[in-house]
């Protein structure tokens, strides 16, 4: 019966119309492109643009297991709640969207497209992220936002216009859990806040033997340790139409910080002159750190020599202490370069960047994201994901069955937040863009990327009062070296 | 003081307040226009009025648009200050019954004060916006009784923290101990409205205004000063039906606000930064002649400016034969190292553009967008910023600031015409300039650097002859560094 009204009122619509509709035999163009994605049920709304020349649009959304959505307007959108309740009936199923566009008065019905509904849910509260003008050395505004993923609600969670002058960079939560949350600033009153279950602390771990605050930081799965690197940034810049800039570390350095008693347990062997350690991450059984380390290199002028491989060390919880160090995969040997190992928190995968050369994958358009078996130890590249752009920073879902990451690929500079899942063979989905209201407006007026994304389990509670006078008072929790 | 006199006096204002920013300070009209961009969306103005005072500045916004215009932001500024000591005069009538016997003159010191004001280049619009607006609605204010319980902060939202203005004003005034309890209750919206709805901003901004100044953390004695004195202002002017007095003595205290404004104005203004200003304003509009001329009368003693007079010489043909009668100060004197503020890298960025280094035009234009404190875009800036996109055949964010520019009123016409070109090699290709940058710029790809930007101009010269500039250049900066080296 419902069937027969929706045809009908289609009927109607299409009756309704001056002209005839004219049948296309290709696929609509919709911005951004969502055909034949996976989304989780209860996601946003993926609302979507037709091209422009399309003053109207008409879409029907039918589902698989059943359910019908209807919208017309200037784009496609859809109510939330209806669109919630769509997605979790269709749930291991597919949605089929048959999409209708005005010009000139004449209605164009192209070839249906199908969207698959994951069986997978994905609870998670939503994403947090970075958000700052992809350029060079100065920033006017900053901000670290956390986004509900099942509306298209956002809130700050601090921005820089509380602490200005300072940049603000890399949070991290403990396993998507936000209960451990810290972020990191730099500058003249740099420090990185470290909250545990609402109360924070300004942290430095500026002290004699080593180089400065921590800024890579990825917290040990108990919670006690915090693993990070330490590492002046700078920026140099190309001549040629190849990319403007390339980001580098004048050197590197790995420390673990026990959060008992903020001491640092600071490795020889991880805190070398000669070599470049960065991007720690623990394995969720949290007797493992992976880290990425390169030969350091002359720069900016050899810049283009760095290149990380990925290195694994044995690590005591109980004590601290890190046993042998093991190379993982000696991407340099092969003219590559390793970043931001990512183990999935189900232990299962490791995901990390490749690229040329360096460990800014961001700034390189043949950066790529690949995926390793912890089981079996073999690598890949995730064609399913990658594009001729870049692709960079990612996280796990806190189930570990989605997965998030940086790419360029929209317009080569505005950085995106794209979302796909996993399966248990490894398989990865077609990622689909974060969903915005009004999606092709939004994106090509934001002036902002979307930088260092990740799941948050559940909102980040971050008060904001008293950050001001705490940033600049100077006053710090001083890290000492064991 | 009768009609035909006061009608004088304000036509006076509105000339002097005019003549001030067309003829002695234009520059700064420039740099207002380019530290911001109007965007005539309704997303615009929504984000303007996410934070209190937010209506002030999208109105100070929209008006400083027309700061495009030399002549026309002129006018603006000439016309908000009559609107301002009106607003005054009026308010001051509103309590006094014998308006026609009052200090007339006194209404002129808002305004006059305004103007010493905004000799600091960082003052924005929206702060007179502001006070205008705060002025104007003091006699409804009196009246609004129990209204002043939803108007206050709805005023506070619009304008920001001046809303002191009509409340005291209307406390004073009224002379109940009800009028005074609305100081408190102001108080109370105040700390209210900034807990929860401006908590991302230190507690001084909210209550001493986000949006007055383009750089938040500065609080000049004059933004808190100049509310005050309205107010006392206001109460003044009554005085006079009280001392019977002849009209002479509205003008004479008009001479002497005149000569004090003048005073102030000269020891408010900063003339090495306004120099600076004035070269990049005049380089804008592509006035190198005037730059080189003005430097004969005047020459300011900075990196910015030799770099500024430096490219006119250039321009005019001039460089080489006269780079000693001017003040040169090594090659940071000739191309600016990048600095990160908003109007440091302009002029350098500009040679670099037309030598064939886009990246690095771009580089310093980015910079300067963001170096603009109060985080706004700017319309020049993002306009070269796509030229040197399209150039570089990096088209998507071209088109997005395209697009953008598109939303405004004077960049509109310009963006659409290079919106064309967008994807369309043929088309940038037959654009003499972006065509000429494209046959002068570097073939292949390499790190730069401030330190080896000679090798640089060098490289640019030996690909292609005719970049005479990069060849000019080349050698007037082995000149520079010889001196550099001698001294």
């Amino acid at each position: 019966m419902k069937r027969l009204i929706t045809l009908a009122a289609v009927a109607l619509l299409l009756s309704s119309c001056k002209g005839s509709t004219s049948l296309s035999d290709t696929l609509p163009d919709i911005y951004p492109d969502y055909i034949g994605v996976t989304v989780p049920a209860g996601i946003a709304p993926m609302d979507f643009n037709i091209p422009e020349e399309y003053d109207r649009v008409f879409v029907r959304v039918t589902g698989s297991n059943g359910g019908l959505l209807k919208t017309r307007g200037r784009w496609a959108s859809f109510p939330v709640r209806k669109w919630h309740a769509l997605t979790e009936q269709n749930a291991g199923g597919t949605l089929t969207f048959t999409v209708l566009g005005k010009k000139d008065g004449r209605w164009t019905q192209w070839q249906d497209f199908i969207m698959y509904v994951s069986s997978q849910p994905l609870d998670d509260y939503g994403v947090t992220y970075r958000k700052i003008a992809p350029g060079y050395t100065t920033y006017s505004r900053i901000g670290l936002y956390q986004r509900d993923l099942h509306s298209f609600h956002e809130e700050p969670i601090i921005e820089s216009t509380l602490t200005p002058g300072q940049c603000m960079n890399c949070h991290t939560a403990n396993a998507t859990d936000p209960r451990q949350f810290l972020f990191h600033l730099r500058g003249k009153h740099g420090a990185t806040m470290i909250q545990q279950d609402g109360r924070r602390e300004w942290v430095t771990t500026k002290t004699d033997s080593t180089l400065g605050n921590m800024a890579y930081c990825y917290w040990h799965p108990e919670g006690r340790w915090l693993a990070g690197s330490i590492n002046p940034v700078k920026q140099c810049f190309w001549a040629g139409d190849r990319q403007p800039i390339e980001v580098f570390d004048m050197a590197s350095d790995l420390v673990i910080m026990d959060m008992n008693d903020h001491s640092l347990i600071v490795d020889p062997r991880l805190n070398t002159k000669d070599f470049l350690e960065s991007s720690p991450s623990f394995t969720p059984d949290g007797k493992t750190l992976y880290y990425c380390k390169a030969k350091a290199y002359d720069v900016p002028r050899q810049v283009d020599s760095i290149r990380y491989d990925l290195m694994r060390v044995s690590f005591d919880p109980e004590t601290g202490s890190l046993g042998d160090i093991e190379t993982v995969i000696p991407a340099s040997l092969h003219g590559q370069s390793i970043s931001f190992p990512r183990p999935s928190y189900d232990g299962r995968w490791l995901m990390y960047n490749q690229a040329d050369f360096g460990v800014f994958p961001i700034d390189h358009k043949e950066a790529d994201l690949w995926l390793m078996d912890l089981k079996t130890g073999e690598t890949r590249p995730i064609d399913e994901v990658n594009s001729p752009l870049s692709e960079s920073f990612h996280n796990w879902s806190s189930d570990s069955r989605w997965f998030l990451f940086s790419s360029r690929r929209d317009d080569g500079l505005y950085v995106q937040t794209y979302i796909a899942s996993i399966d248990e063979e490894g398989h990865c989905t077609k990622p689909f863009v974060l969903p915005q209201r009004n999606p092709r407006k939004f994106y090509h007026s934001v002036m902002y990327s979307y930088n260092a994304p990740d799941f948050t389990k559940s909102k980040v509670r971050f008060k904001t009062h008293g950050v001001y006078q705490e940033v600049f008072s100077d006053r710090r929790v001083q890290a000492t070296v064991k | 003081m009768g009609k035909i006199n006061r009608s004088a006096m304000t036509t006076l204002l509105g000339a002097a307040v005019f003549s001030f920013w067309m003829w002695a300070y234009p520059q700064a009209l420039n740099y207002h226009e380019q530290n911001q961009l109007f965007l005539c969306i309704w997303e615009y103005f929504r984000e303007r009025l996410a934070l209190p005072g937010g209506f002030a500045d999208w109105l100070s916004e929209f008006l400083v648009q027309f700061f495009f215009l030399r002549w026309s932001g002129a006018l603006v500024l000439a016309i908000l200050a009559v609107l301002l000591q009106l607003s005054v005069w009026k308010a001051a009538r509103s309590i006094n019954p014998e308006g026609n016997r009052s200090f007339y003159s006194l209404s002129f010191v808002p305004s006059l004060l305004m103007l010493v004001h905004m000799g600091n280049m960082e003052v924005l619009v929206s702060y007179p916006v502001a006070l205008l607006l705060s002025v104007a609605v003091c006699p409804f204010f009196v009246k609004a009784g129990w209204h002043r319980l939803w108007l206050i902060p709805l005023f506070w939202w619009l304008l920001g923290p001046v809303v002191i203005v009509p409340v005291l004003f209307s406390a004073i005034a009224g002379r109940r101990t009800s009028d005074l309890l609305h100081l408190v209750y102001t108080a109370l919206v105040f700390y209210a409205g900034y807990r929860l709805l401006a908590s991302q901003y230190p507690a001084h901004d909210a209550f001493f205004g986000i949006n007055y100044t383009r750089i938040r953390e500065m609080l000049p004695v004059l933004q808190v000063v100049i509310p005050f004195v309205t107010l006392g202002c206001i109460f003044a002017c009554g005085l006079g039906a009280k001392l019977k007095h002849p009209v002479t003595v509205d003008w004479a205290i008009l001479v002497v606000l005149a000569i004090a404004t003048a005073g102030s104005v000269r020891l408010a203004y900063d003339r090495d930064a306004y120099e600076v200003l004035a070269y990049d304003d005049l380089i804008r509009h592509e006035r190198y002649q005037d730059v080189v001329k003005r430097a004969e009368h005047y020459q300011p003693h900075n990196p910015i400016s030799a770099c500024s007079v430096n490219f006119s010489l250039f321009m005019t043909g001039q460089l080489s034969s006269r780079l000693t009668d001017f003040y040169q100060c090594g090659t940071q004197g000739l191309v600016q190292p990048s600095i990160r503020d908003n109007v440091s890298d302009l002029t350098s960025a500009e040679l670099l553009w037309m030598m064939g280094m886009p990246n690095i035009t771009l580089q310093y234009y980015f910079d300067s967008m963001e170096s603009i404190e109060n985080g706004r875009l700017s319309g020049r800036f993002l306009s070269r910023m796509a030229d040197c996109n399209i150039v570089n055949g990096w088209y998507g964010p071209a088109e997005r600031y395209l697009d953008l520019l598109s939303h405004s009123l004077f960049y509109r016409k310009e963006a659409q015409r290079r919106k064309v070109m967008i994807r369309n090699e043929a088309a940038v290709n037959s654009d003499p300039v972006y065509a000429y940058v494209r046959s002068v710029r570097f073939k292949d790809d390499f790190i730069t650097g401030y330190q080896g930007l000679d090798i640089m101009m060098a490289i640019l010269y030996n690909q292609n002859k005719d970049n005479f500039m990069a060849a000019e250049y080349y050698t007037v900066w082995q000149r520079l560094k010889q001196r550099e080296g001698a001294e």
